[in-house]
């Protein structure tokens, strides 16, 4: 099994002197591929940190953080950027679909940045629409779809640049409890065709579907438990 | 990202707001707008001008008094015995009072010798130019502009009746088109002879128009002219001399400085509002990044690089200054072809001109969209996503 994300001794602080905050505390993590984790932890325990260093988006304060093998303090924007691209694939709480921009190229954005051409980039974002049965959706705009049907595109456009991993922050979370249900069967059948899956959530019921649960409190780890297979 | 979808997103974005988008756009299309229009009545004015001094007659050298004593008649007949020299005409002017049946009016009236004919040629528009009356000792014939013939009420069937210059009466023999005469306008013509009996005192001549054998040898012509009258007029070293020489080419010289100046000046107005058209749509994509920064954080996130963030805010601006200037141009050429019918001088599209003004409109949508897409290119992708 390799490594999709490697955390070591990460500290990330904000602000300075006495307003300081340690949003993370001396966190170590390995997450193998294929793994299908779920991050929970009280408001304001800094999952959301975690996430947007996992995510790239981010650099620690100190501490080790390697994504896809890649050690994010040796990036510069360019190629964090390009790290994001290539190896995450985001699913936000409030869907963050792309406006004015109808289904199918807000799935072939990400193909786009990457420089594949655009008839290419439609082609495989209508794959990705039609596996989460969104193809008759394809020219809707965020505005004319329901928000389950968001989350869908919103999965569809994580998918379709075949990434090491699909970030997850809440993605349930504006969904009513069937329609979460119903993403999150689609993260299991996703997870057993062997995407990696790491999930922030505060809801203990949706983190007991994910196969691990690691549990922060005050920025620290304070438990890490795994289903037996 | 390649340049395309950058244009299409941005083309798309310019339709979705429509209402905005035509109002950002509009402080280019007006200042499009005026920067043709302005120009080409700089241009069309004085070309106008151009062409008529141009059929003057490249040939022609006109000398002109600096008092009202400085050419006399004997000038003329030393002049006449320079070599290279075809004809020359005299003239003298004053100012007159003219007198129809039905109104009267203060008029210049010129009084020109036979020779004014072939060297000036005016067009006539009904009647004849005066005829040679060298012999005749008061010849009281006159021939009037169009303009002084209506400011006279006077019309086609006046030929052959009189007027009064001052309290003579004189004959009209014809009346003049204005249309493509140059300062004839409100002019009156009448036979030197006679001018000199009722409107000026010989020998003095307001001034003298000499005709060269040929193009050529216009700059050696001056010279000697020069030199003739400055020994006849008693001028020697620096003093200045008492008339002035001017030629066809001095003339169109001085209209073409007059023509740039022109079409700087106008042009220069009209770049200012372009430049404030460009700060109107800075202002817009300034208030456009941070509604959009939401956006911005997403495209980031999910893998824009900041020069692909860059590209789309600046294709933005540059395609709103663009179609900004595209519609300019459109409504600027009508609006100059209706001006050009209004002062009626030709209208020409000016290929030079409309790239001119499309190439400026487009340098002010990337001067002025450089800070607001360097701005979203800047965003922090982990604050721009958190951005309500
Ligand atoms: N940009 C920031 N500037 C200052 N403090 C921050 C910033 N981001 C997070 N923090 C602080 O870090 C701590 C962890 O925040 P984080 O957003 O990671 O929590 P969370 O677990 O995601 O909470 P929630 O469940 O409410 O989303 C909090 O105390 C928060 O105030
Ligand atoms: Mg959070």
């Amino acid at each position: 099994m390799s490594t999709v994300v490697e955390m070591l001794n990460v500290t990330k602080t904000f602000g300075e002197g006495s307003s300081i905050v340690k949003a993370l505390d001396g966190v170590d993590i390995r997450i193998e591929k294929g793994e299908f984790v779920a991050i929970v932890g009280a408001s304001g325990s800094g999952k959301s940190t975690m996430m947007n260093l996992i995510g790239c988006l981010d650099r620690p304060t100190a501490g080790l953080v390697k994504v896809a093998g890649e050690d994010l303090s040796e990036l510069n924007d360019k190629k964090l950027t390009s790290l994001r691209n290539l190896a995450i694939g985001f699913v936000f709480q409030s869907f963050f679909l792309l406006p004015k921009t109808d289904a199918l190229d807000n799935v072939a954005t990400p193909l786009f940045y990457r420089g594949v051409p655009a008839k290419e980039a439609r082609k495989k974002a209508m794959e990705m629409l039609t596996k989460l049965g969104m193809a008759d959706r394809h020219t809707h705009q965020s505005t004319q779809l329901s928000g389950g049907q968001q989350q869908r595109v919103a999965i569809a456009r994580a998918l379709v640049t075949e990434p090491s991993l699909i970030l997850a922050d809440e993605p349930t979370g504006a969904l009513d409890s069937n329609t979460g249900k119903q993403v999150m069967d689609l993260f299991e059948g996703l997870n057993r065709e062997g995407i990696t899956i790491v999930l922030i959530t505060h809801d203990l019921d949706i983190a007991k579907r994910a196969k691990r649960r690691i549990t922060l409190k005050d920025g620290k780890i304070i438990n890490d438990e795994r289903d037996v297979a | 990202m390649n340049i395309l979808i950058a244009a299409r997103l941005a083309f798309s974005r310019i339709i979705a707001t429509k209402t905005r988008s035509g109002l950002t756009m509009l402080g280019i299309i007006i200042g499009v707008m005026s920067l043709i229009a302005l120009v080409s009545v700089a241009q069309g004015a004085t070309s106008g001008i151009q062409d008529q001094f141009k059929g003057l007659g490249a040939r022609n050298l006109n000398i002109t008094g600096t008092t009202n004593q400085s050419l006399t008649t004997d000038d003329v007949k030393e002049i006449e015995k320079l070599s290279g020299i075809e004809i020359v005409t005299e003239t003298v002017s004053g100012r007159v009072t003219l007198s129809s049946n039905e109104a009267s009016t203060r008029a210049q009236i010129i009084g020109v010798d036979q020779n004014y004919k072939t060297v000036v040629d005016p067009d006539i528009f009904v009647g004849s130019f005066l005829p040679d009356v060298t012999n005749a000792s008061d010849a009281r014939l006159i021939v009037l502009s169009t303009t002084l013939a209506s400011d006279l009420k006077l019309d086609a069937y006046s030929i052959g009746s009189s007027i009064a210059v001052g309290s003579t009466e004189f004959t009209i023999v014809g009346i003049l088109d204005d249309a493509d005469g140059f300062g004839t306008r409100g002019t009156a013509y009448i036979p030197l002879e006679t001018a000199f009996k009722y409107v000026a005192v010989p020998p003095y001549l307001s001034s003298i128009t000499v005709q060269t054998t040929s193009e050529e040898i216009v700059p050696e012509v001056t010279t000697n002219l020069t030199a003739l009258l400055k020994a006849r007029h008693n001028i020697t070293g620096e003093r200045e001399a008492d008339f002035v020489i001017t030629d066809a080419s001095q003339l169109l010289d001085a209209i073409g400085t007059v023509q740039q100046f022109l079409s700087l000046l106008l042009g220069g107005i009209a770049s200012i509002s372009l430049v404030v058209g460009g700060i109107g749509i800075m202002n817009i994509m300034l208030v456009s990044v941070r509604e959009r920064t939401r956006e911005i954080g997403i495209r980031r996130a999910i893998g824009a690089q900041q020069s692909q963030i860059l590209t789309q805010f600046l294709i933005e601006a540059i395609v709103l200054s663009l179609v900004g200037g595209i519609i300019g141009v459109i409504i600027g050429e009508v609006v100059a072809y209706f001006l050009a019918q209004l002062g009626q001088w030709n209208f020409a599209l000016s290929p030079t001109m409309i790239l001119a003004s499309l190439g400026f409109s487009m340098f002010v949508g990337v001067v002025f969209g450089v800070w607001p897409a360097r701005t979203a290119s800047k965003l922090k992708p982990v604050e721009a996503l958190r951005f309500e």
